[in-house]
């Protein structure tokens, strides 16, 4: 088998996975907004395009570490060609089980699915002794730390925006006088992944404090920014200004779902892309390769493609049917779910934008902010959460089986 | 991908309890055209605006079924279960005794109200037919408070609480001068047993709407 038509098999099975996750957990980030008619769909698209793009290439390369090689020794990987069929049929069995799901229109993971799938081409490779039991453990225990911090996190956020601003004599005046705070907020999270994880903050070697610093200064200077554009652009006999203070704010929390997005789920794809690329190109994987940034962005652009192509219609349905979220409880779903997934990914743990966005409705629920919340559903959510890892570690297994003798 | 989102939220109850109020508005309205037609008409379409009562209250239930069989036991609300539940229970107690009014009427087909109580009785007819107008703007403002949380809102809602609860007490009063007449005046014993039991069902609507509202008011608490 020639190298050239398996590393091009990479790319096009890499590229199929970016495409699904564009086309799936995209509309996590976007359809708040959507719905809540802060932006239209075309505007949405192109945003949240090139923010994943953006979120992919300066934000991602942290992650991809943890798929790539935290779940299955290194031992497995370290046999060039097991590791080739294994990211190979790991990222076509993720891919198949997503657009499976999407026409079924299963609540999964775009995370788990290629969780599962790297453990069902481990187990096939050398059986369950090579799977990373703790690190493993570490990635369930994310799938109940992330929901359960983002709902923490939206509940105290609702409250405290309740409490402060639409419980008020003049919610309106209040809502623009506390504006600062909260676009400063969203700004100072963004700021410190940035200068945390991305190549920026190493290049300038900013230590911790530094940095905590720096994105305070400027999260100040920003929120204050924004207070002077929301004065200038909502006209202040605006009967319904609270929630247009807020809808300005959630366009701003949006991109930052979608960039913390592009950062986090690139890696799904991208990871076994990673190690088909270095596998043909050097023949073997060395303990810590960096991510080239064109693999990233590669990644991006696949993203981007696929909300592109289908993201619409997912955007439409969720920005549609949850129409008891308004703008004040979208910017706290929005917050949290971000937030989440930001630490979440510092840490390095692969979480879903789902779970997180999940939490954070919850966590408004919880706060008393929407009309009637169904928590038995939790449990059917949870089912599929788990569900997926076996389903695509099985498809993965039999993949393998195919592709092995092949190649 | 996108059912979590969507299923996490059942079928609002305030929705339905919307609902529900303007079906007991609706019902007001046919309530005053009956009576009137009963008394001037002399039955004449008294029989059709009856039935209309009896069609939108049968409608009414199915939508206190529906808000109901929306409400599992899982399902996370900002205000009591329990409190939705008497809520949706009084206002439709309304629309019965709206219902009952018109059925009691309707077994004395003629001449049951005598000339000289004509005036008294659409006065009790009026003064029990404005709170329950009263009941849908609740309603509805109860409803925009738990979308915004805004105080301002609140105080609307529980203004039309209490203007329900002084409307009840007219009502009363009416009520009461009604009784008061029908024992002074010339009429033979049946009529006087029929009026009685009318004058009491018919303020019993006001007290049904009253209650409504102390249910909403208790939402209303923080």
């Amino acid at each position: 088998m020639p190298e050239t038509v398996v590393l091009i098999a990479g790319f096009l099975l890499g590229f199929y996975m970016s495409w699904n996750i564009g086309a799936n957990d995209v509309a996590n980030s976007m359809a708040s907004a959507v719905g809540a008619k802060a932006i239209t769909v075309r505007q949405a698209v192109v945003i949240a395009g090139v923010l994943n793009i953006v979120g992919a290439v300066f934000i991602g390369s942290h992650v991809t570490q943890t798929i790539r090689k935290g779940i299955v020794s290194t031992e497995v990987l370290a046999d060039p060609h097991m590791a080739l069929v294994g990211a190979l049929s790991a990222l076509l069995a993720a891919s198949l089980w997503i657009s499976f799901a999407t026409w079924r229109s299963l609540p999964v993971s775009t995370t788990h699915s290629i969780v599962g799938s790297m453990i069902g081409f481990g187990i096939m490779a050398s059986g369950f002794s090579v799977i990373n039991w703790g690190k493993l453990g570490q990635v369930v225990a994310s799938w109940v730390i992330s929901p359960v911090f983002a709902m923490v996190l939206s509940f105290l956020m609702f409250k405290f925006i309740v409490g402060l601003i639409l419980s008020r004599e003049d919610p309106f005046e209040r809502a623009i006088r506390w504006s600062p705070l909260f676009v400063g907020i969203a700004f100072f999270v963004v700021l410190l992944c940035f200068l945390f994880k991305t190549p920026l903050g190493k290049t300038f070697s900013i230590s911790t404090p530094m940095a905590l610093s720096l994105a305070f200064g400027l999260a100040l200077i920003f929120g204050f920014i924004g207070k002077f554009l929301l004065v200038k652009f909502i006209p202040s006999d605006n009967p319904d200004g609270t929630e247009e203070v807020f809808r300005k704010i959630q366009i701003g929390t949006s991109c930052y779902v979608a960039l913390a997005q592009g950062a986090n789920d690139v890696a799904n794809a991208i990871g076994p892309l990673a190690l088909v690329y270095f596998l043909v190109k050097d023949g073997n994987v060395g303990a810590s390769l960096p991510v080239p940034w064109f693999l990233l962005l590669f990644g991006g652009i696949g993203i981007a493609l696929g909300v592109a192509m289908a993201g619409e219609r997912v955007m439409k349905t969720i920005g549609e049917k949850i129409t008891t979220l308004t703008n004040t409880r979208g910017f706290a779903v929005d917050f949290s779910a971000a937030t989440t997934v930001m630490v979440a990914s510092k840490m390095g743990l692969p979480v879903s934008t789902t779970h997180a966005a999940v939490g954070g409705v919850l966590g408004v629920g919880f706060a008393g902010g929407v009309d009637a919340v169904n928590v038995g559903i939790i449990g059917k959510i949870v089912l599929y959460w788990v569900l997926t890892v076996p389903a695509a570690a099985l498809t993965s297994m039999f993949l393998f089986l195919i592709l092995e003798p092949i190649l | 991908m996108r059912i979590p989102f969507s299923s996490l939220f059942v079928t609002s109850p305030f929705e339905g309890l919307q609902e529900h109020a303007e079906k007991v508005k609706e019902c007001a309205w046919a309530y005053q055209q009956g009576i009137e037609c009963y008394v001037t008409d002399k039955c004449e379409s008294f029989e059709k605006f009856r039935h209309e009562v009896i069609r939108l209250e049968h409608e009414a239930d199915a939508i206190k079924r529906r808000v109901r069989g929306h409400l599992p036991k899982n399902t996370m609300l900002p205000v009591s279960k329990f409190l939705i539940f008497r809520y949706i229970r009084e206002q439709d107690c309304v629309l019965d005794s709206v219902k009952d009014s018109l059925n009691w009427l309707s077994y004395r087909p003629q001449n049951a109200i005598p000339k000289e109580l004509e005036k008294d009785f659409f006065l009790l007819v009026d003064s029990v037919v404005t709170p329950i107008e009263e009941l849908s703007a609740m309603v509805q403002e109860a409803r925009e408070y738990f979308s915004t949380f805004s105080e301002k809102q609140r105080i609307k809602a529980k203004e039309i609480i209490a203007t329900m609860r002084s409307l009840e007490h007219e009502a009363d009063i009416c009520e009461d001068r009604l009784n008061r007449k029908i024992f002074t005046c010339d009429a033979d014993p049946i009529t006087v047993m029929h009026l009685l039991k009318l004058t009491e069902i018919t303020g019993s609507i006001a007290d049904h709407a009253e209650n409504a509202g102390d249910m909403m008011r208790a939402m209303l608490a923080k």
